[in-house]
């Protein structure tokens, strides 16, 4: 018996995937009734261009959690990537080392990291915790008190610019994901990243070498963290010493809507993306809608715990794993 | 487990590190600022030191039960408590009460976090993340970002009060709260009951000790402790401001982890957490005395953090 179209579908991209954009496109209907400005293509647009370091940092993300660790530090990692950024571009370097020097300090900072994380045997969350205010400092210092602002428009011109009708910015972030769903999917990385997260110790004895992957997936992040950065520095020409203070909950926030598994073993590339976008749907929409922007950190923590709570209760979480192991 | 204790103090190495740090810090003042030996700067690192005191112990008790357990919403829970307080007291609750609602509203955040952490068996770190987010965006949503004044006069003693040398919010809030935590955990059945779960859950559950309330009851008393630290915070600043708890859960994780409490569970006292908790108070004053910007901190303590974890950890596997 031939299965029906609609399984078709769901098996192609997931139930979980088709919930987030049947949400989107119900939270797209619901703010276009309570806030007349949401509706229009500009704001669509604005939301697009508002997701892109989120896209970027939960890419970084969803890798971290679906080998079962977390990273609570990628906003300090960004704000200190963007430092680098901007005093490249300050120091009036082209454009181009500017982009790179972004992804290059995001990498150097994910290998510090790793080395804490990974070599150190330290759970991520205490390792992260700590190296946050490390991180935090460095920022206060390297600002000195100020912020970095007013910085050149070229590297803003360069990925704004225009390559067969998408912004540069676009092709990137795509290549980007396309290349991690590739690795994810046809490389080894995939499979050992898993099963690193389904089960630390039935990997170590498959003979995976945990210690070089997850190093290599805390590297990745950091550089993701990085090339956020270049974006954010070009899309807001400024850094601020706040800067990313909310960005981790957020990542968080948008992985575990996107499916992937608070225990690891589980990830969903398609559904970070959704995730990210649903979010920012909803922040844009009740900031529009009147509610002020200082409630938004209370809706997007809300939004984490009411997916998880949901997760647990629908039974897609597996219990019997989540004791004796912190993360 | 009162017969396991000198073992458990003899097979930990971060004692070795918090004693080093003592007396580092020891000679470098002796050296340097032997200014800071006197009675005026104790009373002040003692002041200083209440409100981390206060929220350290509920999060060394949290991690010392197990379960991967950690509570990352202490700072928010201290921020909200003050704010919830101060709201109750400007809708027209009588100033007298304003203790008794910032310990409730610490307690019933705190309970949040047992019920969601027991019920769901979610990991605590995720769970507290959240709840860490919701409860200091609320305490800043709540206000406006604005500082509530109308902290009533009698209550303010408890912020920059003392008995001679001795602050009094740390006389008759954390002297009490450490020594009753002590006696419970060395000396009752509960204290047996929090060390068993925490270095063997299953086995404990087995044995029939009642894992899950015992851990709704720490994580609720965690909340309360943080309540009480809200109330010293807001006789202290006399008003209530939104990021009171800023870094606290931080703070306070460092505190419990360099006072000897296990990561994992199952091991660690009061009293070093106490010691560790006027160690970092000592450092970051003495920073301060010697004119380092605050914002290094932060920082300090992160990297403290992360070194005692790495003692521990190699440390610990190689004996």
């Amino acid at each position: 018996m031939a299965p029906s179209r609609r399984s078709d579908i769901a098996a192609l991209v997931g139930r979980r995937e088709l919930a987030l954009a049947a949400s989107c496109l119900v939270a797209i209907g619901l703010f276009s009734i309570t806030a007349p400005a949401f509706g229009t293509p500009d704001n669509m647009l604005t939301i697009l261009r508002n997701s892109v370091e989120l896209l970027l940092v939960g890419l970084g993300m969803t890798l971290l959690m679906a080998m079962g660790a977390i990273d609570v530090s990628v906003g300090v990692v960004l704000g200190l990537a963007a430092i680098g950024v901007g005093q490249v571009l300050a120091a009036g370097a082209p454009p181009l080392a500017a982009a790179v020097a972004g992804p290059a300090a995001g990498a150097g900072l994910g290998v510090v990291t790793a080395c804490v994380v990974v070599l150190g045997r330290i759970p991520p969350i205490v390792a992260t915790l700590g190296l946050f205010g490390v991180f935090r400092t460095a920022i206060f210092v390297l600002l000195g008190g100020r912020w970095l602002s007013g910085l050149p428009t070229g590297l803003t011109d360069l990925l704004r610019r225009e390559v067969a009708g998408l912004p540069v910015t676009a092709w990137i972030v795509g290549a980007v994901y396309l290349l991690a769903w590739a690795a994810l999917r046809w490389t080894p990385y995939g499979p050992r990243l898993l099963a690193i997260g389904n089960s630390e110790d039935k990997a170590r004895l498959s003979d995976i070498a945990i210690i070089r992957w997850r190093f290599a997936t805390f590297v990745i992040s950091g550089a993701l963290c990085g090339l956020a950065a270049t974006f954010y520095v070009a899309t807001y020409r400024n850094v601020e010493m706040t800067i990313g203070s909310t960005l981790a909950l957020e990542a968080i926030a948008a992985v575990v809507l996107g499916g992937t598994a608070l225990t690891g073993g589980r990830c969903s590339l398609l559904g970070t993306v959704l995730g990210v976008i649903l979010l920012r749907i909803i922040q844009n929409g009740l900031l529009l809608s009147g509610v002020p922007s200082l409630w938004q950190t209370v809706v997007t923590g809300g939004l984490l715990l009411a997916v998880v709570s949901l997760e647990v209760v629908t039974g897609n979480t597996r219990l019997s794993r989540l004791v004796r192991r912190p993360a | 487990m009162i017969h396991h204790l000198p073992a458990t103090v003899r097979h930990n190495p971060v004692f070795a590190v918090l004693a080093g740090f003592w007396v580092l810090l020891g000679l470098f003042v002796a050296l340097h600022q032997p200014g800071l030996v006197s009675a005026t700067s104790v009373t002040s690192i003692l002041q200083f030191a209440t409100i981390l005191a206060l929220v350290s112990l509920g999060q060394a008790l949290v991690i010392v039960a197990g379960g991967a357990g950690i509570d990352l919403s202490l700072g928010g829970n201290v921020s909200l408590s003050a704010i919830l307080g101060m709201l109750a007291i400007g809708a027209g609750a009588p100033g007298p009460a304003l203790p008794v609602l910032c310990l409730a509203a610490g307690a019933v955040l705190g309970l949040v976090n047992g019920l969601l952490v027991t019920r769901l068996k979610i990991f605590p770190l995720i769970i507290t993340l959240g709840t860490f987010y919701v409860y200091s965006g609320l305490a800043l949503a709540l206000t406006g970002g604005a500082a509530l004044p109308g902290v009533p006069d009698w209550a303010l003693p408890w912020g920059r009060g003392t008995l001679s040398v001795l602050p009094l919010p740390f006389l008759t809030l954390v002297v009490p709260a450490f020594l009753l935590a002590a006696v419970i955990l060395w000396f009752s059945a509960w204290g047996r009951w929090i060390y068993a779960m925490g270095y063997n859950e299953p086995a404990a559950r087995l044995v029939g000790i009642p894992v899950d309330p015992m851990r709704i009851a720490l994580y609720t008393l965690a909340g309360l402790l943080a309540g009480a630290a809200a109330f010293v915070s807001l006789a202290w600043f006399g008003s209530g401001r939104p990021n009171m708890g800023v870094n606290l859960e931080l703070e306070s994780l460092t505190a419990a982890l360099l006072g000897g409490v296990a990561i994992f569970g199952g091991r660690g006292g009061v009293l070093g957490v106490l010691s560790a908790v006027l160690l970092l108070v000592a450092l970051k004053t003495s920073m301060l005395q010697l004119g380092i910007s605050p914002v290094w901190q932060v920082g300090a303590v992160g990297l403290l953090l992360i070194l005692v974890v790495l003692v521990d950890r190699f440390w610990t596997r190689r004996s």
